[in-house]
């Protein structure tokens, strides 16, 4: 029995050391939540469409509702964090009808597949200021550059559209007032500046057709990006300020779905059938036609001239390529005229050729075209030179400098380079500027990379990647995020936070926010 | 020389989710001394070791019994502050045996036992609902067994097992605001197992027994998805018209290698000691075969690879046994179970901890009937979840307990 006892002993210290180890060290309920060197009853967030929960190429409620802001703000509520006003729209449609802003995206069943269109409807949104129910603690005003944010009047209707902007005329505390004056004005002790995406991205978007050009990196402040960037920062953090604050970089342009939802070659051969349907498919004889009476003497004569690489034969079998006006391609307009009239081709048709065909080449994998550019793809443009059959947009009529964001050709750089270049360099002023004001900085270009790779970002099982639609981060316009993009970016502001501030955030649960809307 | 044997155990049970979805709950008796196996004296020795049986003092022995296992597992985002707990429902691991000697040297016997299973049931609505919302798993092993007895002190024995299982996994497809269930009734796969049985002296028994792994094959599986919208089945290449697909995929149900001794110090107790070896590793990756949904991650669009990455783990048992009249016993054991995986590897849909377990029963004999009831209590160590492939990231801890009653008859 003795033994018995002794080894019922020993069962039980066991047991006991044993116990000591089965709980959590700290349970969360008990973990406070702190904000560490900062203080954020009075937070407000600066900076573009970004900020403001733009999605779906609108600013609507709901959007709004899940802004990355307006998520830390809630966390920071935990830790002192005061109220966070947005200056929500009117509605969930998002479009201003006053200042020719359209509808959000909804996703629709077209002709039996997902495409994004405009949702229907009047959007009731107007340009009548709301300030008297502000001031709101977000200030992030879609379409706003660096220099936007300095710039008085930005607020003033009168200054529509060139120098003001609809968005923050309806919460402008006045028409002379600018974005940086009106958050100062409200004593912030915490501040967050996502702000330079759109001093490249519009140049992007618009195919680097010059008609939004980039921001020059050196100039004068409001002029150049690193002299504005500099400016700025210094007024939202004077020196001796207690303000405490966070900056974010600029990802790459050419990370998001509006550059790499449509491929280079994006034309199917199945798109050359132009026979009924129900009757036998004359595709093959179709592309054998373009290639024996267009592309085959054009890249003939184009090699004769050391150009053949311009041109390339359609595919029967792969994605074709779309053809595409390079404006820094010698003009051999009349060469190819000439050699198709030497070629017993009727004047008439040489000359057509040599007009459209000058400058025109095919895409490589190096150039990006925009998710806009897919609508355009196969019809016929308004142009006196669209005959058939050179009146296939993209196919046999090259595309114009706006519809394609033009890569490294035959080894000169093209717009891809320029805004490459140009996002590094605004990066560079970014990180420098927020290490001399010793801000938090948040590396969101780098987050878009992980993003981009396959394997994406997981939350709790959940994959995300910056895949169109199916993606889950992205919204319907390919350049902003959905709720869940926005509560991955909310998360990174929270860790850089954290991190500089000894702040104990805790972090949103991404999967909790909505996605992409489907029919 | 019938012996009335009535026993009752009667106090802890374990936590047996000793490693990734084995339950080690096949013998009330042994349970009370923790889950050892050197122990012939009746049929329910017959699951740990078939050649146990040569050595059961009865000519036929039959044996019965059922636990009752609940267990509930907490999951803690240190980056959230979310806390969720599992509401499992309580388990029923079962077991029957019959043994039965022809001639002196020759035993045959049949088992019946459900020694893999696991039900997991997180909020339908939890941080983890991408991997899991409900798991349910269950095994019955049928084993025909037969054990020839060399001489007094060595037997040999070997079984063939059939298996049969069930799969029924629901987890939702956030993406998309859906859920999948994934699910097979009739899952099957065969193995077997073989053993020795030594007593070298009348105060020792030694067991020696090895059970091979088995690849539960879903072959006609049935994967349902329900989307909240019509357009999104066509969107995944997904029949919108079923929402079903089928699926195939398997499942192994790993081997065991088992030593386990028996010493009796007096005539009145009894220590027994055991180590186990499980073949983990063989769950390295769960593959899903879908038949025509291409929501898989592999070159063939239809094959879905998570990767498991358990290993092998181990076992260490200690109990014992002592006969207060010769018709009651008292018995206590504890043991400690390794879990199969690693922090990086954790997976909420069959959570596995290090565990310590304590047991303990009592026994009591009736003429040739035995009643026996034992009980554990598991201590599963808290761990932390660092799993990067989910980007799932926290902290885990479990408790649990097992209750079991066993019945025997050795009628000559």
């Amino acid at each position: 029995m003795k033994k018995i006892i002794i080894s019922t002993i020993a069962i039980s210290a066991l047991l006991f050391t044993a116990s000591c180890e089965d709980d959590f060290d700290t349970d969360v309920q008990d973990i406070p939540v702190t904000a560490g060197e900062a203080n954020f009853s009075k937070y407000i967030s600066l900076g573009n469409s970004l900020t403001s929960g733009y999605r779906d190429n609108a600013l609507y409620i709901d959007g709004q509702n899940e802004s990355y802001p307006s998520m830390i703000a809630q966390q920071m509520k935990l830790a002192g964090g005061g109220e966070f006003k947005q200056p929500l729209m009117a509605d969930n449609l998002g479009g201003i009808p006053s200042a020719g802003i359209p509808n959000k995206k909804i996703l629709a069943v077209v002709a039996g597949s997902l495409a994004p269109v405009d949702a229907p409807g009047t959007g009731t949104t107007t340009l009548a200021n709301i300030y008297s129910t502000g001031p709101y603690q977000n200030m992030g005003v879609p379409g706003a550059k660096v220099a936007h944010l300095l710039a008085p009047g930005y607020g003033n209707p009168a200054g529509l559209p060139a120098t003001a902007n609809p968005y923050f005329v309806r919460f402008a505390s006045s028409s002379s007032t600018s974005v940086v004056a009106d958050a100062l004005a409200q004593n912030p002790t915490f501040l967050s500046l996502w702000i330079g995406n759109n001093d490249v991205l519009g140049y992007a978007t618009s195919g680097g057709d010059g008609s939004n050009p980039i921001t020059p990196v050196d100039g004068t402040i409001g002029v150049g990006f690193n002299s504005t960037y500099t400016a700025l920062v210094n007024t939202l953090f004077p020196s001796g300020t207690t303000r405490k604050g966070i900056v974010a970089n600029i990802p790459n342009v050419t990370s998001i779905p509006f550059f790499t939802r449509v491929p280079y070659n994006p034309i199917p051969p199945e798109r050359f059938n132009t026979a009924p349907a129900g009757s036998p498919s004359n595709q093959d004889a179709n592309i054998d036609a373009l290639n024996t009476q267009v592309f085959g003497p054009l890249k003939q004569i184009l090699t004769g001239l050391g150009q053949g690489s311009r041109i390339q034969l359609l595919s029967k079998t792969q994605g074709n390529l779309v053809l595409l006006k390079d404006e820094t391609l010698t003009n051999l307009s009349a060469q190819i005229t000439g050699a198709l009239i030497t070629a017993g081709v009727p004047v008439q048709q040489a000359g057509l050729m040599g007009q459209l065909y000058g400058q025109a080449r095919h895409s490589t994998a190096q150039d990006l075209i925009p998710l806009t550019t897919s609508s355009v793809l196969g019809t016929t443009p308004s142009s006196p030179l669209a005959i058939a059959p050179f009146d296939k947009y993209g196919t046999t009529y090259p595309l114009e400098d706006k519809h394609v964001l033009r890569g490294k050709f035959n080894n000169v750089n093209g717009e891809v380079e320029e805004v490459l270049t140009a996002t590094a360099a605004f990066n560079a002023t970014i990180k420098s500027v927020a290490d001399s004001k010793n801000l938090a900085f948040v590396d969101m270009n780098a987050k878009m990379i992980d993003l981009n790779s396959k394997s994406g970002i997981a939350w709790n099982g959940v994959k995300y990647t910056a895949t169109f639609v199916t993606g889950g981060t992205f919204s319907l316009d390919g350049v902003h995020l959905t709720g869940r993009g926005y509560a991955i970016v909310a998360n990174e502001f929270i860790k850089a936070i954290n991190a500089k501030y000894k702040s104990t955030l805790p972090q949103v649960d991404p999967n909790k926010y909505s996605g992409v809307k489907f029919p | 020389m019938k012996k009335i044997l009535v026993s009752t155990a009667l106090l802890a049970g374990v936590l047996s989710y000793a490693g990734g979805f084995r339950v080690s709950l096949q013998g009330v008796k042994q349970l009370a001394m923790a889950h050892t196996s050197a122990h012939a004296e009746d049929a329910s020795v017959a699951f740990f070791n078939p050649a146990g049986m040569s050595f059961i003092p009865s000519k036929l022995s039959i044996v019965a019994g059922a636990f009752a296992a609940s267990n509930k597992v907490t999951f803690q985002n240190l980056n959230t502050l979310q806390s969720t707990q599992t509401d499992n429902p309580m388990g029923t691991p079962l077991y029957a045996a019959i043994t039965y000697k022809p001639i002196e040297k020759l035993s045959v016997g049949f088992s019946f036992t459900t020694p893999f299973g696991s039900t997991i049931e997180w909020p339908n609505d939890w941080e983890g609902k991408e991997m899991v919302q409900k798991l349910e798993l269950k095994s019955f092993y049928f084993q025909p067994m037969v054990s020839y007895k060399f001489n007094d002190w060595l037997a040999f024995g070997a079984s063939y097992i059939y298996a049969k299982g069930k799969v029924d996994w629901d987890k939702a497809i956030t993406q998309f605001g859906g859920q999948l269930n994934i699910k097979d009734e009739k899952a099957s796969g065969h193995g077997f197992g073989f053993g020795f049985y030594f007593r070298p002296d009348p105060k020792l028994d030694v067991s020696i027994a090895y059970r091979s792994a088995i690849d539960m094959k879903a072959k006609n599986g049935t994967a349902t998805f329900k989307f909240p919208s019509a357009s999104i089945y066509p969107l995944l290449g997904l029949d919108a018209a079923k929402g079903t697909d089928n699926f195939t995929a398997t499942l192994p149900l790993v081997e065991e290698y088992t030593i386990g001794l028996t010493y009796k110090i007096t005539p009145k107790w009894l220590v027994s000691a055991d180590f186990n070896y499980h073949g983990w590793e063989r769950y390295n990756q769960l593959t899903l075969d879908f038949a025509t949904a291409p929501i898989g991650n592999q070159a063939d669009p239809t094959i879905s690879v998570s990767p498991k990455n358990f290993r092998n783990s181990k076992t260490f048992r200690l109990g014992t046994q002592y006969a207060f009249t010769n018709m009651i016993y008292g018995r206590l054991g504890a043991y400690y179970d390794e879990s199969p995986y690693t922090d990086d590897h954790f997976i909420p849909e069959t959570p596995s901890f290090n565990t310590f377990v304590v047991t303990g029963g009592v026994g009591f004999k009736l003429k040739q009937f035995g009643v026996d009831v034992a009980g554990g209590y598991a201590m599963p160590q808290s761990r932390d979840v660092n799993n990067a492939n989910l980007g799932f990231y926290g902290q885990a801890k479990a408790t649990a307990f097992y209750l079991g009653l066993g019945l025997s008859y050795n009628p000559f």
